[in-house]
């Protein structure tokens, strides 16, 4: 199944509505961590999300790549001339970018939702997306690493903190469950291998982000799941960052540089 | 924060980052210093552990006020030559 010229039409279809979802995921969280470039609390703190940022927009490429070898446009189309609907990122990664609590929050839960994803996509049937998943998951060594020293920081260090994270927590964790709403077509990924139900990687992320957040003195707070980012309903955000986001590839500068 | 670049190379000072501990110092050096070049390992020393020498008292403890250039190995720069080219040809030298 290496050849996508030979995939049926459905699996081509599903298998793109999953890189659109893992493409569109990163694409926005690298832009969402690029907003901290000169403002993070320390230099170093700067220059490493800022790296962060790079990496994310760079698996980004990779999977845009991906979509385009299925037939999709190419990434530069992708991330700088789609609107708001036809995104299929999940709400968490347009939130705004808040405090460095909030931040740091939504890079732990995210970067332990891409690990839990890519190990399991190391295993999948196409073999283009388990190579790149292999490649993209040695730099998620040092993405949780750095999540993780956040979290146990200032999950407990002052009253501050604690109120701080315990509050980007609360907000973040929903939105976060929606990085597990399947995008169109899990039932036949999964039929042909592609990958593995949402809902077991869901039971995976838990397993690991609930005992590093609960080590942190946080409250893993009770909520029900926001769906609705994998089929293009989003937040009121994704506009305002999308037109940020693409302004200059839409203002025809970029045909001159 | 000490980089070391190949195995076997010694490990080279190549700045300094704030931070409340080892881990966190690590988490942040690693993209201050190795952000492109090459490295195989990466040290962490809080500064307040390194004994070190006044910039002041340079003169009158690392220069020599006499002539002692007997005592200046200048036969092993031969040697260092001799190493550099062997490497820059792709040989090695047993090691001493």
């Amino acid at each position: 199944m290496g050849n996508p010229s030979q995939m049926p039409e459905p699996l081509r279809e599903a298998v793109g509505s999953l890189l659109l979802a893992m493409a569109d995921d990163e694409v926005l969280l690298g832009h969402r961590d690029s907003e901290w470039v000169g403002h993070a609390p320390i230099l170093e703190a700067d220059i490493a999300i800022a790296s962060i940022a790079q990496d994310e927009i760079g698996h980004a490429i990779l999977w845009y790549s991906l979509l385009q070898e299925l037939g999709w446009p190419d990434p530069d189309r992708m991330a700088y001339f789609r609107d708001p609907p036809e995104f299929r990122n999940a709400t968490l990664v347009e939130l705004p970018r808040g405090d460095w609590a909030f931040t740091a929050v939504r890079q732990f839960l995210f970067d332990f939702a891409e690990k839990v994803r890519l190990e399991a996509l190391m295993a999948s049937a196409w073999a283009p997306l388990a190579e790149a998943a292999a490649k993209v998951r040695r730099e998620e060594t040092y993405h949780l690493m750095h999540s993780r020293a956040w979290i146990a920081r200032l999950g407990d260090a002052t009253e501050e903190s604690h109120r701080r994270m315990q509050a980007a927590l609360d907000l973040a964790w929903p939105h976060a469950l929606g990085l597990f709403e399947p995008a169109p077509g899990e039932a036949l990924r999964v039929a042909e291998g592609i990958q593995p139900p949402e809902v077991e990687l869901r039971a995976r992320w838990e397993a690991e982000v609930r005992p590093i957040l609960e080590a942190a003195s946080l409250v893993i707070p009770e909520a029900e799941p926001i769906y609705g980012g994998r089929t293009g309903r989003h937040t009121e955000h994704l506009a305002s960052l999308l037109a940020d986001f693409q302004m200059v590839a839409r203002s025809g500068l970029g045909e001159t540089w | 924060m000490f980089l070391q670049e190949k195995r076997g190379e010694p490990h080279v000072h190549v700045g300094a980052v704030h931070a409340p501990d080892p881990e966190m110092a690590f988490i942040l050096a690693k993209e201050q210093f190795v952000r492109r070049g090459r490295c195989v390992s990466l040290w962490v020393v809080p500064a307040e552990a390194i004994y070190a020498s006044r910039a002041e008292d340079a003169e009158e403890l690392f220069s020599s006020a006499l002539e002692k250039e007997y005592r200046e190995p200048r036969g092993f720069r031969v040697a260092e030559r001799v190493r550099r080219w062997m490497e820059r040809h792709g040989e090695s030298l047993p090691d001493a």
